[in-house]
């Protein structure tokens, strides 16, 4: 197998496999174990990888070492989130106390967004971060795109019920 | 069209997923309905939240360990598994603080490379210099820079290129190679590296691509809307130059 090129194909998806799996699993020490393992299978199934799509091709993998590790565990509830990230970024344009907002805003978008139900959270961290289209969420999940779509509004439904006050409410159309 | 059909269609519209002749009506409804206007504000604006919460990048010591991984599984050689975690131990301690302060570099640079795409598009001042020649381009740079970029045109590819500017990234000058693909426009952003060559790394940042590597003693960040599949091609042939 040309592993020259799987490393040049699937590796520079690392971040952004890291980055779902952690919302995946709302911690980094499962998201690291998931990563590890899916690396493992990316490299077996590399020659069945079709396309150019490396990155669905990578977060499907992801996603399956994930859920199989869920029902190794059977039952088990998910992982508590253990929070070692306190450095989120701010706009270093914006004065201190619009600074301070503007993290306290992050921190709660984050909190709300964890406890999401995970078929909600995953879909809006492909669409919203990942940027993904429809159609590649749903070769992902392996649901119809319509599927997509509806539990894409529900999760922002859902995200916004949570957010509501005062977040929200700042822009007002005239 | 009435709201309740509105509703149904509103993560569709939103998204930019409904096709044009499903996007008409909306907008037709939009233009009188002020409630469902709130709500497509409302949406757009839920969904800048959710983009503005971190990125979680993988650590370096994962990254390490995975293309490890990969070589062995090349090589067929067996884990000298004690061996690995011994070196794992000692370089854990002293790893830490190393790889954060890395990381928020990176993010720093990731962010002004963003900006600068962003900036580029809609101030209109996407070109100091504008040539599909490479001759021209890259001599233009000269007495400009302290350093002179590699600049090529892949109109042999699909994606010529189309001028160049200077731009700013961590707070230092770089060039700003600026290629079309059908509509879209990718940036690319060249300065000296300390590093020699890195392996690729890709991501998404509010709704742009960004791939950025190092190569003969040169940082590369490609930026772009252009789909990923698309924007990798892009990237495999600068590479391959």
């Amino acid at each position: 197998m040309p592993s020259r090129v799987f490393e040049e194909i699937v590796l520079p998806h690392l971040d952004a496999a890291f980055n779902y799996a952690r919302w995946l699993t709302r911690n980094d020490a499962d998201a690291e174990d998931v990563i590890q393992d899916a690396c493992v299978r990316a490299v077996r199934f590399f020659p069945s990888l079709r396309d150019d799509d490396a990155r669905g091709w990578l977060f499907a993998i992801v996603r399956n070492t994930w859920y199989s590790r869920l029902s190794r565990r059977a039952g088990a509830a998910e992982a508590l989130p253990l929070d070692s990230r306190t450095d989120e970024p701010a706009d270093s344009a914006l004065d201190p106390e619009a600074r301070l907002l503007q993290q306290f805003a992050v921190a709660r978008v984050r909190e709300a967004l964890e406890q999401l139900p995970v078929d909600f959270r995953e879909v809006l961290v492909l669409r919203e971060i990942e940027g993904m289209s429809y159609k590649e969420i749903a070769a992902i999940v392996r649901v119809p795109i319509g599927t997509v779509m509806s539990r894409l509004a529900r999760a922002r439904d859902r995200l916004s019920a949570v957010l509501k006050p005062p977040s929200l409410s700042m822009e007002r159309v005239p | 069209m009435n709201c309740d059909e509105v509703t149904r269609d509103l993560d569709a519209f939103v998204d930019r997923e409904l096709a044009a002749d499903a996007v008409a009506p909306i907008r037709h409804h939009l233009g009188a309905c002020a409630s469902c206007r709130q709500r497509v504000t409302d949406r757009e604006a839920l969904g800048r939240l959710v983009r503005s919460v971190p990125y979680y990048d993988a650590p370096e010591l994962l990254c390490a360990r995975v293309s490890g991984q990969v070589q062995r599984t090349r090589s067929g050689r067996r884990l000298v598994t004690w061996a690995a975690a011994a070196v794992l131990v000692l370089s854990v301690g002293g790893g830490i603080s190393l790889v954060r302060s890395a990381a928020t570099r990176s993010d720093a640079a990731i962010d002004d490379v963003v900006n600068g795409h962003v900036r580029s598009l809609m101030a209109e001042h996407l070109f100091d210099i504008r040539s599909t020649d490479q001759h021209t381009v890259k001599p233009w740079f000269l007495g400009k820079l302290d350093f002179s970029p590699p600049v090529v045109d892949l109109a042999s590819v699909g994606f010529p290129l189309v001028g160049g500017r200077l731009d700013y990234v961590a707070g230092r000058p770089v060039a700003a190679l600026v290629y079309q693909r059908q509509k879209h426009t990718i940036n690319v952003f060249v300065c000296p590296a300390s590093n020699a060559t890195t392996t690729l790394r890709a991501r998404a940042v509010r709704g742009f691509h960004v791939h950025h590597w190092m190569r003969d003693g040169m940082s590369f960040w490609a930026v772009s809307d252009l789909n990923d599949v698309e924007l990798m091609e892009f990237v495999r042939a600068l590479q391959t130059i």
